[in-house]
């Protein structure tokens, strides 16, 4: 089993760490989901029987937990102003200083989406996932995944637009 | 995907810290041996949950069968002792209606008269000669 955890890890953590950071925006929560989601894979390997789409079904894991990190810590901690105020960036640094504020932007506009229109932006801008790949990851339906990335992106849009015309 | 699709796709995301992976990994192997430990200490409850498994809810529903069976003897069992406790003595007119009945009865069939069973208990054993003698008398 541990080989099987090492080729999981290898095969599916990056994409899962960046989906988990563009979610939690917390380092330490993201390396806890991280942490939980091979634990439950190691202690119940029969979990993956039968699965035909590795990628799809951790990320189904992962969004589970991430949403339920969220319902448990609720409002008590945090709402969605202080959220966005004090969120991580899930993007590397850029080394020109307009794709820095670009990048910072961005993150910043991500952070202020409900997370339903981030987990199917994040999915299909930077895993390049098909509607009917986020639709079966994260278990709706392949118009609900569509119509919620054509919303996140028009705000994405909305809140970029200047900075974007200046740079491009 | 328009220019401004591809423009934030093309934005390169944070690597996963180098350090995490032999922390994760060593920390999931470890769950998994004490997962297999576990279950090989006990064979009884692996064998158990080989045996089971397949078809949950089918033992389930056997097992939830079992019981309301029990529960139905059970509660059938208990009435019949239920009843009779519960059933209250006879009223003194009651009591007082059958003597007169039985009174009346034995005054119809003739209560004077010994009855069949006293008259045997009159006759005593006697040797049969004996009682040819006191035929005649």
């Amino acid at each position: 089993m541990p080989a099987e955890i090492e080729r999981l890890y290898d095969a599916h953590a990056q994409s899962l760490y960046a989906f988990l950071l563009n979610f939690t925006r917390d380092e330490n929560d993201t390396r806890d989901l991280l942490q939980e989601i091979f634990i439950k894979l190691a202690r119940e390997p029969k979990l993956l029987s039968g699965v035909r789409d590795e990628r799809a079904f951790f990320i189904r894991l992962a969004h589970n937990s991430a949403i339920d990190l969220i319902r448990r810590r609720g409002t008590r901690e945090r709402t969605k102003e202080n959220f966005a105020a004090e969120m991580i960036s899930p993007f590397a640094p850029a080394n020109e200083p307009d794709e820095e504020v670009f990048r910072d932007q961005l993150s910043e506009a991500l952070g202020r989406l409900p997370e339903e229109q981030r987990a199917v932006l994040h999915l299909k801008l930077w895993e390049g996932l098909t509607f009917e790949q986020i639709a079966g990851a994260l278990g709706i339906s392949p118009n609900t995944a569509a119509s919620r990335y054509r919303y996140g992106l028009d705000k994405l849009r909305e809140r970029l637009r200047p900075l974007y015309e200046e740079i491009k | 995907m328009n220019e401004f699709e591809k423009k934030l796709s093309q934005q390169p995301l944070k690597q996963i810290p180098a350090e995490w992976r032999a922390e994760i990994i060593a920390c999931a192997s470890s769950q998994s041996n004490r997962t297999r430990s576990q279950t090989s200490r006990m064979p009884v409850l692996r064998i158990l949950h080989e045996f089971f498994w397949p078809n949950p809810k089918a033992w389930a529903g056997l097992a939830a069968v079992w019981i309301f069976i029990f529960a139905l003897n059970v509660s059938v069992r208990d009435k019949s002792p239920a009843v009779a406790e519960k059933a209250s003595p006879p009223s003194p007119e009651a009591l007082v209606q059958l003597k007169q009945q039985r009174e009346m009865f034995a005054q119809l069939i003739g209560a004077n008269e010994p009855r069949v069973a006293d008259r045997q208990k009159i006759i005593s054993p006697k040797p049969r000669s004996e009682w040819a003698e006191m035929k005649t008398v």
